[in-house]
């Protein structure tokens, strides 16, 4: 035993100072993402040239009305799920693995800064994927959806962001850090082609194109646009919330028992 | 037993820790008191980075317990406390030291100031500086950039200087000596001797998840009765080989050294055997050879 009488209290963490601690956290999340050219160059770029080819040059004459509509839906909810997907699917596989993860463990990081602080980077480049892709609707995708709609729809759509992070952060959470990004990219373009974001369904496929929370985000976007849709809102929000749970749920079971 | 009141900033008690067969911990007694510099010395695989684990709460330990500040080390405001800097940790590359400092920084209640962490390590010309670009020394001086930055009441530092050149290693030394000085505490791994010899107020030494002795430098060394007696003598090795307490003896040119464990006894028959014995020297064994000697297991 040693002479001093009391062990030496830490100072306090202020509240204030916590709420720091998350954004500073979510600024240089994003920062590095931004400077990461083999992350923010496929997350930025794949859907602005998808919409681009698809929606303008392939369509054509074609793209009025209804179908410029659907189109401007199917990429848009494409765009916003990947940044949470890519974010959470390869960079916890891989953060898991470098042991950053075992570092910010060691650190009196916030409890819930990283997952909190890949989330507020998948919202940062979500908006920044729906900012373009709606420039593009608007000056050369024939969508003519009043301003107000098409905020609304984007809000909507940026909902999708939270789903999107549970499966990227189930899939980071269980996949090897060598071959997450092979499961996202399948998991990604998987989704947005059974749950018929670009193009119609037919048989089994449209049987059980409900089975994908992309098809349910899309329902929500049609829904909050006027436009035709399929299904509750009220029940494509609990199909999206219950994936979420479910998906975050197994991760966490996995992540803390492995660290 | 561990009680808030007795002074210890972290302490395991009876910790054992197991990887599949290998035994990592085996039952280990580490209390770091306030204000000293505490060394644990000890080969590959002694356990030392699973002790430091474990008081981390990276680790649960499979019998005994760790406390951080009274506390248990999952508790974030124990951590709070502490600075780290780990043996293999890969950061952001993209992000430049500066920012990993600021990041790093607002973890902590009352860190240092940004200018005086970035002086204090010694990273001034590396804040713009992409943390990949940097090799692998100058990542070492980031890392303890970010283990000081938040102005803990104690350090973690498990191998701090492995890669550094002489002057990177001599700042942190200052470094080190002057966060000790203001009042912090340091848990220090090495296999450098001598850094342990110049910074540690205390001493533990690890063995296969034990430990196996501790107290000061001096202390340490004084456990290891054996002294080392180089002379120039015209007396027979086979004479000497003979004497009580002389475990060994060689001659190389002219020079004659015995190693024995009672120095006074075998120099005085020496001095009464030989009037034109020459160049007498004695010497304690170093940290070094006490450190070799403690760490060998009689078994094997």
């Amino acid at each position: 035993m040693t002479a001093s009488p009391i062990t030496p209290a830490v100072p306090a963490m202020p509240f204030s100072r916590t709420v720091r601690a998350y954004l500073s956290d979510a600024k240089y999340e994003s920062i590095r993402l931004f400077r990461t050219p083999a992350f923010s160059v496929p997350i930025l770029a794949m859907p602005i040239l998808f919409y681009s080819f698809f929606g303008i040059v392939l369509a054509g004459k074609s793209n009025i009305g209804q179908l410029a509509n659907n189109l401007f839906v199917g990429w848009t909810v494409y765009g916003v799920m990947g940044p949470g997907l890519f974010g959470f699917g390869i960079l916890v596989a891989v953060e898991r693995n470098q042991g950053l993860l075992t570092f910010k463990r060691a650190l009196p990081m916030p409890t819930g800064s990283y997952l909190a602080s890949k989330l507020m980077m998948a919202y940062v480049f979500a908006v920044a994927v729906m900012i373009m892709l709606v420039g593009i609707a608007v000056t050369m995708g024939h969508v003519t959806l009043p301003a107000a709609t098409l905020i609304r729809m984007a809000a909507v759509m940026s909902l999708g962001v939270i789903p999107a992070c549970a499966v990227g952060l189930f899939i980071g959470a269980y996949a090897p850090a060598s071959s997450a990004a092979a499961f996202a990219n399948i998991t990604y373009l998987g989704m947005a082609f059974l749950s018929g974001l670009f193009f119609p369904l037919s048989g089994f496929l449209h049987d059980i194109r409900s089975a994908w929370p992309t098809y349910h985000l899309s329902q929500l976007a049609r829904a909050s646009g006027g436009m035709k849709s399929e299904g509750e809102p009220l029940v494509h929000v609990a199909v999206l919330a219950a994936v979420t749970v479910v998906l975050v749920a197994l991760a966490a079971r996995k992540l803390s028992r492995k660290g | 037993m561990v009680a808030e009141g007795d002074g210890a900033l972290a302490r395991l008690t009876g910790a054992k820790k197991r990887y599949g067969a290998t035994v990592a911990l085996d039952g280990l007694d580490l209390e770091v008191r306030p204000g000293e510099l505490l060394a644990l010395l000890g080969p590959n695989g002694a356990g030392k980075t699973t002790a430091i684990g474990i008081l981390l709460g990276l680790q649960e330990p499979d019998a005994g317990e760790a406390r951080l500040f009274g506390r248990s080390p999952h508790d974030l405001a124990a951590r709070r406390g502490v600075g780290v800097m780990m043996q293999e940790v890969m950061l952001p590359d993209a992000l430049r030291v500066g920012d990993l400092i600021s990041q790093v920084r607002a973890y902590y209640p009352d860190p240092l100031g940004f200018d005086e962490a970035v002086a204090l390590a010694g990273v001034e010309k590396l804040v713009q500086r992409p943390y990949v670009k940097l090799s692998g020394g100058q990542k070492r001086q980031v890392q303890f950039a970010l283990a000081i930055c938040g102005r803990p009441r104690l350090l973690f530092l498990d191998e701090p200087t492995t890669g550094l050149d002489v002057t990177a290693r001599e700042t942190m030394w200052a470094t080190l000596k002057r966060v000790v000085k203001d009042g912090a505490s340091i848990v220090l791994t090495t296999h450098y001797i001598e850094e342990a010899e110049a910074l540690a107020d205390r001493v533990v030494v690890m063995a296969k998840g034990r430990r196996i002795a501790g107290g000061t430098v001096r202390e340490i060394r004084s456990l290891v009765v054996r002294k080392r007696i180089d002379c120039v003598t015209a007396v027979e090795l086979s004479a000497i080989e003979a004497w009580p307490d002389v475990i060994a003896v060689s001659r190389e040119g002219e020079r004659t050294a015995i190693t024995a464990n009672d120095a006074e006894g075998v120099v005085r028959r020496l001095l009464a055997a030989d009037k034109t014995l020459a160049d007498l020297e004695v010497r304690r064994a170093g940290l070094a050879d006490a450190f070799a000697e403690l760490t060998q297991e009689p078994a094997e």
